[in-house]
């Protein structure tokens, strides 16, 4: 694993064309599947995918190899969507989406279902899996990193530039607002 | 059974999710789960949410590894153009650097010269050599003042160590 982190950080020092390649193919579908949930939107994740690569091919040379190369994809992706929510509001996508404040962040006016929600709702009929998309996206960034993309709680508190005890925080209400969510589905 | 009993079963099956238990709670939350339906039930419809999220499928959009691919070795191959331009700057610098040390005696001794049959001051045949001399400085100076400044720009987290 480690050699592998390493291995990494060499390629990328080098722009090491085939590397990224590989990286691209390897990474495309949880990194699109991160982007999609803490946006909302699949063009805009498509976007931000590409725009993602090109930031890791710019900027390859300051990963150090130490850490997991997955952890610091999504913080370059998550931050890339961060500028684009300040520019676009004026705000940072933190303090929108900070779970001690009134309104979290939703993408989409909740009465109707949104493109995250519909393009769940197309990939499956199951009421179950079309609920995610009702879920804050604050909630479903943690409950994604935690639950599909299996990184430690320090390691998403790096993504997130969080303390340890807010992603905790988030990761309960996330849980508790998924289950609701999946109740609600069923009813 | 207490409500404070329920309380801490439903935060230990959220706990247990998220962070892991110990084990005597853990056995304690399963004594708990085989009495209480009401919790039981919570536990399994919290394990069917989390199946849920790490089954959900997205549908990925088609040639979108290609297409990226493709962007990335365009902007690969612009970025391999712009290198051999700032080595240049930079041995073009150092040439003039180590001229400008090894013609210094020379140089000074031609702005002496040309302070005599000017009749200008000491002073300042003695600043226009400073200057003419610390030229190739200032300017490698200026090159790193602006390459830290487009550095300091970049976020934090793009800085190594995050």
């Amino acid at each position: 694993m480690r050699n592998e982190m390493k291995s990494i950080a060499r390629g990328l020092q080098k722009r090491d064309p085939d590397l990224l390649d590989r990286l691209i193919e390897q990474y495309q579908y949880r990194l699109f599947r991160y982007l999609l949930y803490i946006t909302g939107d699949k063009a805009r994740a498509e976007d931000f995918f590409q725009e993602t690569w090109i930031r890791v091919l710019e900027r390859g040379h300051q990963y150090d190899g130490k850490s997991r190369f997955e952890a610091w994809l999504f913080a370059i992706a998550r931050h890339l969507v961060i500028d684009w929510q300040r520019t676009k509001k004026a705000q940072s996508l933190d303090a929108l989406t900070d779970p001690e404040q009134e309104t979290p962040m939703q993408i989409a006016n909740e009465s109707e279902p949104s493109p995250l929600h519909q393009v769940l709702a197309q990939e499956s009929e199951q009421n179950v899996q079309a609920s995610l998309g009702r879920i804050g996206a604050i909630y479903r960034e943690v409950l994604v990193l935690r639950f599909q993309e299996e990184l430690q709680i320090e390691e998403m508190a790096g993504v997130l530039n969080i303390p340890a005890s807010t992603v905790k925080s988030r990761l309960y209400r996330g849980l508790e607002a998924l289950r609701g969510a999946l109740q609600e589905g069923a009813a | 059974m207490s409500e404070n009993v329920h309380d801490r079963a439903l935060k230990l099956v959220a706990e247990g999710r998220v962070e892991g238990l110990a084990q005597s709670e853990s056995d304690w939350l399963d004594a708990h789960l085989q009495d209480c339906e009401f919790c039981n039930e919570h536990a399994r419809q919290t394990d069917r949410a989390l199946r849920a999220l790490r089954t959900a499928a997205i549908p990925l959009p088609a040639d979108l590894a290609s297409r990226t691919q493709f962007r990335v070795r365009l902007r690969a191959m612009e970025l391999r153009e712009r290198e051999p331009k700032r080595r240049m700057l930079w041995l073009a610098c150092a040439a003039s650097w180590i001229f400008g040390m090894a013609s210094a005696p020379y140089v000074w001794r031609l702005f002496a010269w040309f302070g005599r049959i000017s009749g200008a001051p000491k002073i300042v045949w003695e600043i226009g050599f400073g200057l003419w001399w610390t030229i190739p400085a200032a300017f490698a100076v200026i090159v790193m003042l602006v390459e830290s400044t487009r550095q300091s720009e970049e976020p934090d987290w793009m800085k190594p160590g995050r």
